[in-house]
């Protein structure tokens, strides 16, 4: 089946957009309608918190979604590269608080820890992703069935070598102070991490979209998602920019693993398996493929996440899993997805 | 061959004449009597735990295989319906107080029902758009379920699971003395009740992929464009496998309910479960329903030994952190079994057995 060439990005014309912007309304009133139960601030702390958490499942599900739509394959080992980034990040704070430098550490040196953790989690990542489209993606190629047996299977042997290598408890990630704690503006109390997350994810949304817009290479993975074999025929080596996007996806989730390790301050090897149900929520609602979808389905499943979870915490996946049933609903393919 | 006016009827004719003389009907018939004469001639309890078992995750296996191999959709949502049909058996004695027979055929009811209902709903929301909406989606609504088990703790008593007695001759105490030398006890009939079980469902299996939605689910998933062009409706087929498997899944897990009084949420809802049924199926053979029974008792058969088997190897090794978590980790190795299965294996047991057979028939009628 052909991928037919409008993607949904570039707009749709007459009837189409006003049952967009009826869309759009409906979405803005649902957003709004916790305010019906909870005050302003709780309000704005909760929206705050959600949206920090979609940032997070954005930085999994962008990665998932490229890869589904460029190499049509569906990798549920993402969550793996998220457990093994959060562990990675874990062994470099914990490495450099042996030295002291992270609990009482000034602001500089505590920036460079972060940073030092986070890329730890992206080379990690990035090697993980190597060795997994090199060892194993790449002999199912074109065979969704086999995909998903063997990509669970992979995260399975991934999630059991955590519990190997670091041990099968929770583990408490060390956090620098100047990190930790809370601005309060106006009541509205905002965790200092979730600032940072929310500025991440926006930065490599920002960047995503810079470079598929804007290079060389985001063109070709653009091409590619349209059609394949085409950007093969112009000569493109199209094996190497799967591993190059395989990498860049499994970094980015182990990147937003060491997040939310450091954001929790405590890591468990089951950590993955949870996420990868928030990203795979996420890709459906936005659309698989789409970059722009997955970050707008992550910010409504964050947000829908955390008021519900306020509100009734035990239904808390349950509601994703009624938008998602909803969106399949009314936009089978997506936010933003096209036909398969 | 007088009344045969088309190749296809010859072709047909000429198997049912032959059915009874091929292993295809041997084979079965005589597990079956080794299963029913087992207790008898080997009375060990664990012996007895394990055919069980073996029996129960069988039909599991065989009836995922339908979804599976059977359709190409794959369902991550087995191991829940498993558990909700093992929670209905559960749930209804526990809370009833006084376990009546009637409250067995009222579980498995109650089962079918829920089940059905769910599968109908996720597969009429997700199948409409593509076949691997499904897996997704099951994936959620399996975790959500997994949640559910732990969290509604009014209902399931939450992580501590659900104990409870059965009724009358199926009660662990009830004893009715000894014959021909062997105990004769409420397991003893609860294992003769899951025999019954089993063997009348995986009947049901078998004569449900042999039926004419059989094998247009077969063409289907073979080829759905051709399908849909000779004008099989392959959303409803989709619809009805998928309801059909996991409407067989919760009645397995109405059985094992049974055999264990015992449930909670990590052994009947969790991810384990399903990636044990998920192993299962890939090393009996996709698509060939008595790949179950392969998978299953390897399966079983190695749980039960591989850890004493495991420990004892690593006893001998000199004293090693890494070695010891190595082999208390047995997940990690059954983790890379299945995708080395995957890779290499894809037939299963029972796919290779069929296609060495299908070769030497195909080699003898080349002869004569």
């Amino acid at each position: 089946m052909f991928p037919t060439a409008a993607t949904a990005e570039r707009g749709q014309a007459g009837e189409s957009a006003r049952r967009n912007q009826v869309f759009w309304f409906c979405a803005a009133v649902v957003w709004l309608m916790p305010l019906m139960v909870v005050d302003l601030t709780t309000y704005l702390v909760l929206s705050v918190a959600g949206l920090a958490m979609g940032m997070l499942l954005f930085l999994t599900a962008s990665g998932l979604t490229v890869i589904f739509g460029l190499m049509d394959v569906l990798n549920l080992a993402h969550g793996a590269f998220f457990a093994w980034g959060a562990y990675a990040g874990f062994s470099v704070l914990g490495l450099l608080d042996g030295r002291g430098l992270v609990e009482n550490a000034g602001m500089g040196q505590s920036v460079l820890d972060v940073l030092l953790a986070l890329l730890a989690a992206l080379a990690m990542g990035g090697l993980l992703g190597w060795v997994l489209e090199r060892l194993i993606v790449r002999r199912v190629y074109g065979d969704h069935l086999k995909q998903i047996l063997i990509t669970m299977g992979a995260s399975m042997v991934l999630a059991e070598l955590i519990r190997v290598v670091w041990g099968p408890n929770q583990e408490a990630i060390p956090v620098p102070m100047t990190f930790q704690g809370s601005y309060d503006v106006l009541d509205v109390v905002v965790n200092k991490f979730r600032v940072v997350a929310i500025v991440a994810g926006c930065a490599v949304y920002a960047g995503i979209m810079a470079v598929m817009m804007k290079t060389k290479l985001g063109i070709i993975i653009r091409a590619g998602v349209e059609n394949r074999e085409v950007v093969q025929t112009l000569g493109y080596n199209i094996n190497r920019i799967f591993t190059g996007v395989f990498m860049a996806g499994a970094a980015l989730a182990a990147m937003g693993g060491s997040m939310w390790g450091m954001f929790r301050e405590q890591i468990t090897p089951a950590m993955g398996d949870e996420n990868l149900i928030f990203a795979l929520i996420v890709v459906i609602i936005g659309g698989m493929g789409s970059v722009t979808g997955s970050f707008l389905g992550a910010c409504m499943v964050g947000l829908a996440f955390n008021y519900v979870a306020f509100l009734m915490p035990k239904l808390a996946l349950g509601v994703n899993i009624l938008i998602m049933a909803v969106i399949l609903l009314i936009r089978p393919f997506g936010l933003l997805g096209r036909e398969l | 061959m007088a009344n045969a006016s088309t190749p296809v009827q010859a072709e047909r004719l000429a198997q049912a004449r032959g059915r009874y003389a091929r292993p295809s009907f041997a084979v079965p018939i005589l597990l079956l009597v080794a299963l029913a004469l087992g207790p008898v001639l080997m009375p060990s309890f664990r012996m007895m735990d394990m055919v069980a078992k073996v029996m129960i995750y069988a039909v599991a296996v065989a009836s995922f295989d339908i979804i599976l191999g059977y359709t190409g959709i794959i369902s991550f949502a087995h191991g829940m319906f498993f558990g909700l049909g093992a929670y209905c058996l559960a749930l209804i004695c526990h809370h009833s107080g006084a376990p009546q027979y009637y409250h067995l055929p009222l579980a498995a009811a109650l089962a079918v029902a829920i089940s059905a209902l769910i599968a109908v709903v996720i597969a009429v929301f997700s199948l409409r758009v593509k076949a691997i909406f499904f897996a997704m989606m099951t994936l959620a609504v399996a975790e959500f379920a997994h949640i559910l088990g732990y969290q509604w703790s009014s209902l399931t008593l939450g992580e501590d699971g659900v104990s409870f007695r059965l009724p009358g001759i199926l009660a662990a105490n009830w004893s009715g003395g000894s014959l021909l030398g062997v105990q004769v006890s409420g397991r003893l009939m609860a294992y003769y009740l899951i025999l019954i079980g089993a063997a009348l469902l995986f009947v049901g299996l078998v004569r449900f992929v042999r039926s004419p939605a059989g094998r247009v689910l077969k063409a289907i998933r073979e080829n759905e464009r051709r399908a849909l062009a000779l004008g099989f409706r392959v959303f409803h087929y989709r619809i009805l496998a998928t309801v059909f498997g996991s409407v067989v899944s919760s009645l397995a897990g109405v059985m094992f309910a049974m055999w264990l009084s015992y449930v909670n949420p990590d052994t009947v809802l969790g991810t384990p479960l399903m990636l044990n049924i998920l192993l299962m199926v890939i090393i009996g053979g996709l698509g060939t329903v008595y790949g179950g029974i392969v998978g299953a008792a390897f399966i079983t058969v190695t749980e039960t030994w591989l850890p004493d088997l495991l420990k004892a190897g690593v006893g001998m090794l000199p004293k090693a952190a890494m070695l010891v978590r190595l082999a208390d980790r047995w997940v990690l190795f059954f983790g890379l079994a299945y995708v080395l299965v995957v890779l290499f294996f894809p037939k299963g047991v029972m796919g290779s057995v069929r296609e060495a057979a299908e070769r030497r028939r195909l080699a003898r009628e080349k002869q004569s």
